[in-house]
């Protein structure tokens, strides 16, 4: 599965950033900013002077003696860094928070939109540098993983763009510890596999037997191919957690506490059924109404365990900060009709509700766990045999059926690999919003919406609803992939063949084929034909088929005329 | 109640409770009298009772189809064969023993050697597709392997079995089954013996006229066979995909 294409905006040493920005007069002086005595970020100048990030107070200071040394102050960080993601929101929607200083954002729609890549990237850094942000780097990559790598690759201020599809080459140089899994980033270079290239080089089905699903999903990082790890689902929507105030709670602080509670709570309930987030969406309510919204991304790795794990710290951290710079946005330069100006009114009505809302999920294990109830143990079990099989084959051979919308009953099931994301969202699997348009199904089939019994209990994806020209049910049980040779005959001994208005040239009275018990039989019933005409804008892509129902020698099936020939698609068996 | 009316004519008054009673008088009014003791009895010697019984290690199939398998649904640890030309149904039974294990909470897996099996049907059957794992293309040289690693995990396991698999392996599969107490499904050309046989004979729809109507009801007619008690051969006829919008 290819990876979406993804736009990295990273400032580094964004606390000095954010230090900076609250006391103007450090500009052009050596900071560095400080976490429990440990340097934790220091600027330009003083890494000019050997200031690192880890060393101690004492040394820092002997390394560089006018050094100014200031307190970590995450609401200060998270305070601006509000500002520049308003500044980046008015460009494009769907921003993906990181940590204060690193966002991401899908540059499907806005590359288009701008002319391009790179003259997205530009506008994202001309917004940067409007609202003050200096030294800020842009990476456009196929990928989360590979676009992060990108903007470190980027020059400052500048904007570092890998060509679609380069992903996989431009990763290939760079050393296996960018994976951010320590112990395996250690076992490869003592495996002799120093470089992410040589890592993506072993087969596919040795890593996983190996190394397991986290290994898999590294390696695919490694590739390019995928940008989150296996098995991110969407999460159902029980999962969210949300707390009402009543009196509407107007200081910051107590709405802060309730925040980090909603958190522990959440990546506790997900521990309980073995999930970790991987992106939430913190949303607030006013007593005015007024509703904010923000998505933040969560290393895969944190959370893993309940309570007080570092997980839900950076969680509640992110809550925080997020309610912080909601209520005391300062609003930049020029960004006084941006979007969400709304914002200020946080001061004067309190909040009435937050919201945590899980976006994406991925399973906390090695082995993958049934989202909808059921036997955990008995879901471990089989997990567990799965990845086996698929170490014994290859990944791609063990899959899940999912629903998504299609004609035939062949299109309309996703055979997704074991453990692998569903292609798209249901609602973006939808056909387009003019279908009738789009692909003129004239047929006679029945345009009426489709009830499976069963669809929309049975994946959570019951989208097989809606689609014109849908094969109406019962769904064949056999379906030919390719369909099989076959022959519709009339009764003078003739091909039955199908206009382009979609009328036979006759009645069918025999359907042959190798594939049916005793090589098919005379028609008994038929239903059909429907045509349809698919990608009839494209003319090397168009084709255009007829399917009928057909009983032939009491077996139904699916037949397609195409081009005059005709094909056994699927049995009814 | 019907007991206790004459009781009740011939204890006059004036004579002694004690009096000797009939044994089925007796009954009547221990039973009467004091349920909570027999309920609590009837739990002890619930839980007191040493093992489970094989007959109890039940996969429950719903519907017509379980009231006519031996028991009411499929043994674990055994393997059940299903057969049937093409268009006869017996995919279509595959799907509904799959519903049945997915609806128990179970997990299942399809050995789809050649890619058939249609994932549509499967959720309109009612399985549970998150619970359902398909191997396809499945090499034949690896097929064994395959349906025993899934044996280990998966509590169901339904294997379109290709011409030319061994006997031997058959056999292995069998105790495999037996011993991680799943259940095989075996469609196909199975070499092997099995507890249970379903047979899909026939399958007569209706619905579709010449050029007019759509596929509609399906009358499955299926023959079940099975060893012991099942030995004597049952035959139903099973109505499925009737049109709710017909």
């Amino acid at each position: 599965m290819a990876a979406a294409r993804m736009l990295c905006l990273w400032c580094p040493d964004w606390p000095v950033v954010a230090v900076r920005r609250a006391d103007p007069a450090l500009a052009g002086v050596p900071v560095a900013v400080l976490d429990r005595g440990f340097v934790l970020a220091a600027s330009a100048e003083a890494r000019a002077e050997g200031v690192r990030r880890g060393l101690r107070r004492r040394e820092a200071e002997v390394r560089c003696p006018g050094l100014v040394l200031r307190p970590v102050d995450t609401v200060g960080e998270a305070r601006a860094f509000e500002t520049l993601v308003r500044a980046v929101e008015t460009l494009a929607p769907r921003l993906a928070l990181d940590r204060p200083g690193l966002l991401f954002v899908p540059t499907r729609g806005p590359s288009r939109y701008f002319g391009g890549d790179e003259a997205f990237a530009t506008r994202v850094l001309a917004e940067a540098a409007g609202v003050d942000v200096p030294g800020a780097r842009v990476g456009v990559a196929d990928g989360t993983f590979a676009a992060g790598l990108a903007a470190r690759r980027a020059a400052s201020g500048g904007v570092f763009v890998v060509p679609a599809g380069g992903s996989a080459a431009f990763l290939a140089p760079w050393p296996v510890r960018v994976l951010d899994d320590g112990d395996l980033a250690g076992l490869l270079v003592r495996l002799g596999l120093p470089t992410l290239g040589d890592f993506t080089r072993l087969p596919e089905a040795s890593v996983l037997g190996r190394f397991g699903l986290a290994g898999l999903a590294a390696h695919r990082r490694a590739r390019g191919a995928e940008e989150h790890p296996p098995a991110s689902r969407v999460p159902p929507p029980e999962l969210e957690l949300d707390d009402e105030f009543d009196p509407p709670v107007s200081r910051v602080d107590t709405a802060v506490f309730a925040g980090r509670a909603l958190a522990e709570r959440l990546l506790e309930e997900l521990a309980t059924d073995g999930l970790v987030c991987t992106r939430v969406r913190v949303e607030a309510e006013t007593e005015h109404g007024e509703r904010l919204a923000r998505s933040w991304r969560l290393s895969a790795g944190a959370g893993a365990g309940a309570g007080s794990s570092p997980g839900s710290a950076i969680l509640a951290e992110r809550v925080r900060g997020q309610l912080e710079a909601w209520v005391n946005c300062d609003e930049g330069p020029g960004r006084g009709d941006g979007g969400r100006s709304a914002d200020d009114d946080l001061v004067t009505s309190g909040l009435t509700r937050l919201r945590l809302v899980p976006e994406e999920v991925v399973v906390a294990g090695r082995s993958q766990l049934g989202l909808w109830g059921g036997d955990r143990a008995a879901a471990e079990r089989a997990g567990r045999s799965l990845v086996r099989v698929q170490s014994l084959l290859e990944p791609e051979a063990v899959t899940t059926p999912v629903l998504q919308g299609g004609r035939t009953p062949d299109e309309q099931v996703a055979w997704v690999p074991w453990g692998e994301d569903p292609p798209l969202p249901p609602e973006q699997s939808r056909p387009p919003a003019r279908p009738d348009r789009l692909d003129r199904c004239r047929g006679l089939c029945p345009t009426t919406v489709q009830t499976s019994p069963a669809g929309g209990a049975a994946g959570g994806n019951g989208v097989a609803a809606g689609w014109p020209g849908a094969i109406p049910p019962p769904a064949p049980a056999i379906v030919f992939r390719p369909p099989r040779p076959a022959e519709l005959l009339a009764a003078s001994g003739r091909r039955v063949t199908v206009s382009g208005r979609g009328e036979a040239s006759a009645e069918p009275e025999r359907l042959t084929s190798p594939s049916l018990p005793g090589g098919g039989g005379p028609v008994e019933g038929w239903a059909g034909p429907w045509l349809s005409d698919l990608r009839w804008w494209d003319p090397p892509a168009r084709r255009r088929r007829a399917l009928w129902q057909i009983v032939a020698a009491g077996v139904a099936c699916l037949v397609s005329v195409e081009g005059g020939e005709a094909h056994l698609e699927a049995v009814y068996d | 109640m019907v007991l206790a009316e004459p009781l009740s004519d011939v204890s006059a008054p004036g004579r002694p409770p004690s009096r000797p009673r009939s044994p089925a008088a007796h009954a009547a009014v221990a039973g009467g009298a004091s349920p909570a003791p027999r309920a609590g009895l009837a739990e002890v010697a619930q839980r007191a009772r040493p093992v489970v019984l094989a007959g109890e290690r039940r996969l429950v199939v719903p519907g017509p189809l379980g009231g006519i398998l031996p028991g009411g649904g499929l043994q674990r640890g055994s393997v059940v064969r299903i057969e049937g030309a093409p268009g006869a149904g017996a995919t279509s039974l595959v799907l509904a023993l799959l519903a049945a294990a997915t609806a128990a909470g179970e997990w299942a897996a399809v050995v789809d050697g050649e890619s058939l099996l249609g994932g549509l049907a499967a959720a309109e059957a009612g399985v549970a597709l998150d619970r359902l794992a398909v191997v396809r293309s499945v090499p034949t040289a690896l097929y064994g392997r395959v349906v025993a690693t899934l044996l280990e995990g998966v509590a169901v396991v339904a294997a379109f079995v290709p011409r030319g698999f061994r006997p031997a392996d058959a056999r292995r599969l069998e105790a495999r089954a037996r011993e991680r107490a799943g259940v095989l499904v075996a469609a196909g050309a199975w070499p092997g013996g099995a507890a249970l046989e379903l047979r899909a004979e026939h399958s007569s729809w209706s619905g579709l006229g010449r050029g007019e109507g759509l596929l509609g009801e399906r009358v499955l007619r299926v023959a079940v066979r099975g060893r012991g008690a099942a030995v004597r051969e049952r035959v139903a006829e099973l109505v499925t995909g009737a049109r709710a919008a017909a």
